[in-house]
C-alpha cells in the first residue's frame, strides 16, 4: 500500500511558506510565481494555518473591509491537519474528502516534510490502478491465452 | 468506452452561470452558496469565459486597485476550453491536466448542457479502472484451470 512518503520521494519536499503577517497580495504572488494552490502559514518556524485558492474565494467575501492589502491570518484556515509520512494515501483522501482540504502539510517529528495535494494523491492512485491493469492482462496474456 | 453524456446522466447537475457584469464579490457569494468552484459567464446567450476560484486568485493581484466590486469581465478566463457529449472522459482528463482547468463546460450544438469537474472526473475513472481490476481478477479466479502448468 502506497505511503505519504512514496509521493513526497517523486514530488520532492518544497514547501512553499509565508508568516501570518503577509498582506494577501504577497501570497498570491508567490502562489502564482510558484504556480501552487496553497501556502503553508508560519510564524517563528511554527505552522499557524494553510492559506489556499480555496479560502481566497471563500474567506474574502466575509471581511467587510477586504483589500489586497488584508493580512494573511484573516483569511487562512486553522487548525491545520497534518500527516505523517508513513500514513497511507487512502486515509490522506479520507481526511481531504471529509473535511473538505485540498492539502495537507507532512510533518515528520516537528519537522515539515513536505505538501501534498489531493492532485498528487490522485495521479498516484490512478497511476498505481493502470499499472495494476497492465500487470492482469500480461498475466491473462502469459498464462491463460 | 465512458463518454462526458453518461457522465452528465449520473449526476444531479445544475448548472451555475452568471453575466460578465457580475461583481466579484457577488460571483464568490454563489460560488460559496453553490458551493462550486467556478462558474460559467454567459453573455447574449454565448459562453463568454468561465470564473473559477484559480482565476480570482491570480487575477486579482493584476488589477491596479482592485475591489471586490470589479466585473467578473476583467479576471473570467477566456477563450473557454470545451467539450462536446461524445467526448470521452479520458479525453476531458487530458485536456484538463494539460491546460490545468479544473471544469469543463459540455457544448451541445452550441448549447451549454452541463459543466463536469475535475473530482467527478477522478471519481468516474476510479470507479471504472476499479471495476476493470476486479473483472481482470475474477476472470483469472474463474479459469485457473487454463493455466497450463
Amino acid at each position: 500500500m502506497a505511503i505519504v512518503n512514496d509521493i513526497l520521494k517523486l514530488k520532492g519536499s518544497q514547501v512553499w511558506v509565508i508568516s501570518s503577517s503577509s498582506f494577501v497580495q504577497t501570497a498570491l504572488e508567490l502562489m502564482a510565481e510558484k504556480n501552487v494552490g496553497a501556502l503553508v502559514v508560519a510564524d517563528a518556524d511554527q505552522i499557524v494555518g494553510i492559506f489556499s485558492e480555496r479560502d481566497y474565494a471563500r474567506i474574502a467575501i466575509e471581511l467587510p473591509n477586504f483589500t489586497l492589502a488584508t493580512p494573511i491570518r484573516e483569511l487562512m484556515s486553522t487548525p491545520v491537519f497534518f500527516v505523517t509520512p508513513d500514513q497511507t494515501i487512502e486515509e490522506c483522501l479520507a481526511i481531504m474528502t471529509e473535511k473538505r482540504f485540498r492539502h495537507l502539510p507532512v510533518l515528520e517529528g516537528n519537522k515539515m516534510v513536505g505538501l501534498i495535494s489531493i492532485g498528487d494523491l490522485v495521479k498516484h492512485v490512478l497511476s498505481k490502478m493502470d499499472n495494476t491493469i497492465k500487470d492482469l492482462e500480461e498475466y491473462i496474456w502469459i498464462h491463460m491465452i | 468506452m465512458t463518454t462526458v453524456r453518461d457522465l452528465l446522466m449520473t449526476k444531479i447537475s445544475s448548472i451555475y452561470y452568471t453575466n460578465p457584469f457580475t461583481t466579484v464579490r457577488d460571483a464568490l457569494k454563489m460560488m460559496a452558496e453553490k458551493k462550486v468552484g467556478a462558474l460559467v459567464v454567459i453573455q447574449d446567450g454565448d459562453i463568454a469565459g468561465i470564473f473559477s476560484e484559480r482565476d480570482f486568485a491570480r487575477k486579482s493581484i493584476t488589477i491596479p486597485g482592485f475591489t471586490m466590486n470589479a466585473p467578473i469581465r476583467s479576471l473570467m478566463s477566456s477563450p473557454v476550453f470545451y467539450v462536446l457529449p461524445d467526448q470521452s472522459v479520458e479525453e476531458c482528463m487530458s485536456l484538463m491536466t494539460e491546460k490545468r482547468i479544473r471544469h469543463l463546460p459540455v457544448m451541445e450544438e452550441n448549447v451549454l448542457i452541463g459543466v463536469i469537474s475535475i473530482g467527478d472526473v477522478v471519481r468516474h475513472l476510479m470507479v471504472e479502472k476499479n471495476a476493470f481490476i476486479k473483472n481482470l481478477e475474477s476472470y483469472i479466479g474463474k479459469n485457473a484451470h487454463l493455466r497450463p502448468d
